[in-house]
């Protein structure tokens, strides 16, 4: 049997005890990039949460190499492990760096004073993302985008070795979009980053995924390769977009054909 | 940047600490019976004076300033706590009910021991105290997991509040005439009557209880993001939510035992602190809390038994004439954001 860096098993997904999503089988590389793909509502998120041990798993097992994520005690898991989620980190009276720095905390010691180390480290990240300006800066004052990347540079400095991250660009316009590809590019390349997240964005999943997982209610349509996974009906299918609601637009026709193609 | 809020924070620290040697000193020095400061000099410093005097200034103020500072700061943190615990500015010991619900359980145990003449121990105030505290937290834990609106969680703890009240005023209507007077005081909230025992145990629940929290500054912080964050730095947040519900449970407790309950310190001081800061961070804002609470303590007592001489004023209608616009400034502020 093949060894993977990160893996499910049977996983199931869902709150309250009740399954949303059965079965995910999930196997990646260590570098490999997934993404997770799927309408509103698919469950990308719950997913997203149950992997991250936001949401008890209510079946199957999560693994990081041959552990069990279960099985990991929180504060070794916090080196390993960041996330980024929809839901906005509370920063009342913190300063852009501040909530960089937050990043650091699986580091430092009992009372969390930053380092010469910690500093650096979370300026340089920073500076990788480019917020270097934003740095003193109230995190409540700044707009959507500004903080998805301030909340990037925060995942990013807990210096783990898979990123988990919630529709990581929906408040990016199209520069910061590729820009942040590029930082997963890089990270990937310097240090081997893993990276789990979900996007709406399917023709910047198809260039930057290994991996893309395909949800649709309550189970998994389709796993693989982003070659594998669009082919040319695909999207109609995934979406349930059917050519008559569009009232036969040959130019909405001629997108939707574009993205399968890509 | 990083610097100027180093700064920033010594010169804050050295504020309250000035500002709470003043008042300790006042409290000391001014009272009903005029004694002149160059008595006070002269017994404090351990030479030849009155024996009223020396009983006064040993036996009564003393104990009592001493008493306040600590209590004072104990109060404020507590509603720092909650107000981290319930991510909720206006939450508080007072206003959700736990000063309450520790009152009537002190009432309760004061009755039951009276009534067998057994004298009534510090240790026993506190216990009930914490017995009391906890059971409105237990009531106020249950409703937060049903009520998601800030402002509706007060109102529930209000009411709480209400009915500890109303069970309070049937135990004292019930109770022997000579336990009354004592109920009734103590029911109203006074520092008055502090002796150096209750100093003592007040000293060493609080502080040690204070060094708790400060040693929980870390995860505290992390809780401040919010529970996901905290949740995927590695923080055990059932635990921490445990550690927070007993202390603070604690130093309410502590408080109406021996002071009875205080309103409007616990929400207060804690803004009036963050506004001076600028930090929410729990390693600054603990110390800064637990100073800031005792000066504003100190100077409502000072108040409470100055201002209508040789009548004593209850130290809530002192607190409340301070800490209440205080309150409405930060409702007031809340919404416009």
């Amino acid at each position: 049997m093949k060894r993977y860096y990160f893996s499910t098993k049977n996983m199931c997904v869902g709150y309250d005890r009740r399954p949303l999503i059965k079965d995910i089988e999930i196997t990646l590389q260590k570098g490999e990039i997934l993404s997770l793909i799927g309408p509103n509502g698919a469950g990308k998120s719950t997913v997203i949460k149950s992997i991250a041990g936001q949401l008890k798993l209510l079946g199957g097992t999560v693994c990081l190499g041959e552990e069990n994520l279960l099985a990991m005690k929180a504060s070794d898991l916090a080196k390993k492990m960041s996330v980024l989620f929809t839901e906005k980190i509370r920063a009342e009276l913190k300063t852009c760096r501040d909530v960089v720095a937050t990043g650091r905390y699986p580091y430092t010691g009992w009372f969390g004073v930053l380092s010469e180390e910690d500093e650096r480290i979370v300026d340089e990240v920073m500076g990788l993302i480019h917020i270097t300006e934003l740095s003193g800066q109230d995190f409540d004052k700044i707009s959507d985008g500004q903080k998805q990347r301030v909340m990037l540079a925060r995942a990013i400095c807990q210096e783990p070795e898979i990123l988990i991250l919630d529709e990581p660009t929906s408040y990016l316009d199209i520069k910061y979009k590729l820009e942040f590809l590029s930082i997963l590019q890089e990270m990937r390349i310097k240090k081997g980053l893993t990276v789990i997240m979900s996007l709406h964005e399917l023709e910047l999943a198809k260039i930057v995924s290994d991996k893309i997982l395909c949800l649709k209610g309550e189970y998994v349509l389709r796993y693989g390769t982003p070659d594998e996974v669009f082919t040319s009906d695909f999207i109609e299918g995934l979406f349930d977009i059917r050519e008559e609601d569009l009232n036969a637009d040959e130019k909405l026709l001629a997108y939707i054909r574009q993205v399968g193609k890509l | 940047m990083r610097e100027n809020r180093k700064y920033r924070y010594i010169a804050v620290f050295m504020l309250l600490g000035i500002g709470m040697g003043f008042f300790f000193a006042l409290n000391v020095c001014i009272g009903s019976a005029g004694i002149a400061l160059s008595d006070i000099g002269r017994t404090l410093a351990g030479q030849e004076s009155s024996e009223t005097v020396k009983r006064i200034l040993w036996d009564i103020r003393m104990p009592r300033a001493l008493a306040v500072l600590i209590l004072g700061g104990a109060l404020a943190l507590a509603g720092y706590l909650l107000q981290t615990f319930f991510n909720n500015p206006i939450a508080g010991p007072f206003v959700l009910g736990i000063s309450s619900g520790a009152k009537m359980a002190v009432a309760l145990m004061m009755v039951f021991m009276m009534g067998r003449l057994v004298k009534v121990t510090s240790a026993a105030m506190i216990l009930s105290a914490f017995a009391g505290a906890m059971l409105s937290m237990g009531f106020v834990l249950l409703l937060s997991h049903r009520i998601n609106s800030m402002s509706m969680l007060v109102v529930s703890g209000v009411m709480i509040g209400y009915i500890c009240s109303a069970v309070t005023e049937l135990v004292v209507t019930f109770a022997e005439d000579a336990d009354i007077v004592n109920l009734h005081n103590w029911s109203r909230g006074s520092f008055s009557g502090m002796t150096w025992e209750n100093v003592r145990v007040i000293a060493v629940v609080v502080l040690a209880t204070v060094i708790a929290v400060f040693l929980l500054s870390k995860p505290l912080g992390a809780y401040q993001l919010g529970d996901a964050y905290a949740r995927n730095v590695g923080v055990n947040l059932r635990l921490l939510r445990v550690f927070i519900v007993i202390f603070s449970s604690i130093l309410s407790a502590c408080i109406v035992a021996f002071a009875g309950p205080i309103s409007f310190v616990g929400i207060a001081v804690p803004h009036l602190v963050r506004r001076l800061m600028g930090t929410t961070e729990p390693i600054w804002m603990i110390p800064a809390c637990f100073l800031g609470g005792s000066v504003f303590c100190l100077f409502c007592d000072l108040l409470a038994r100055t201002m209508l001489a040789p009548t004593e004023l209850s130290i809530s209608t002192v607190t409340a004439i301070f800490g209440a616009p205080v309150v409405l400034w930060v409702i007031v502020k809340r919404k416009r954001t």
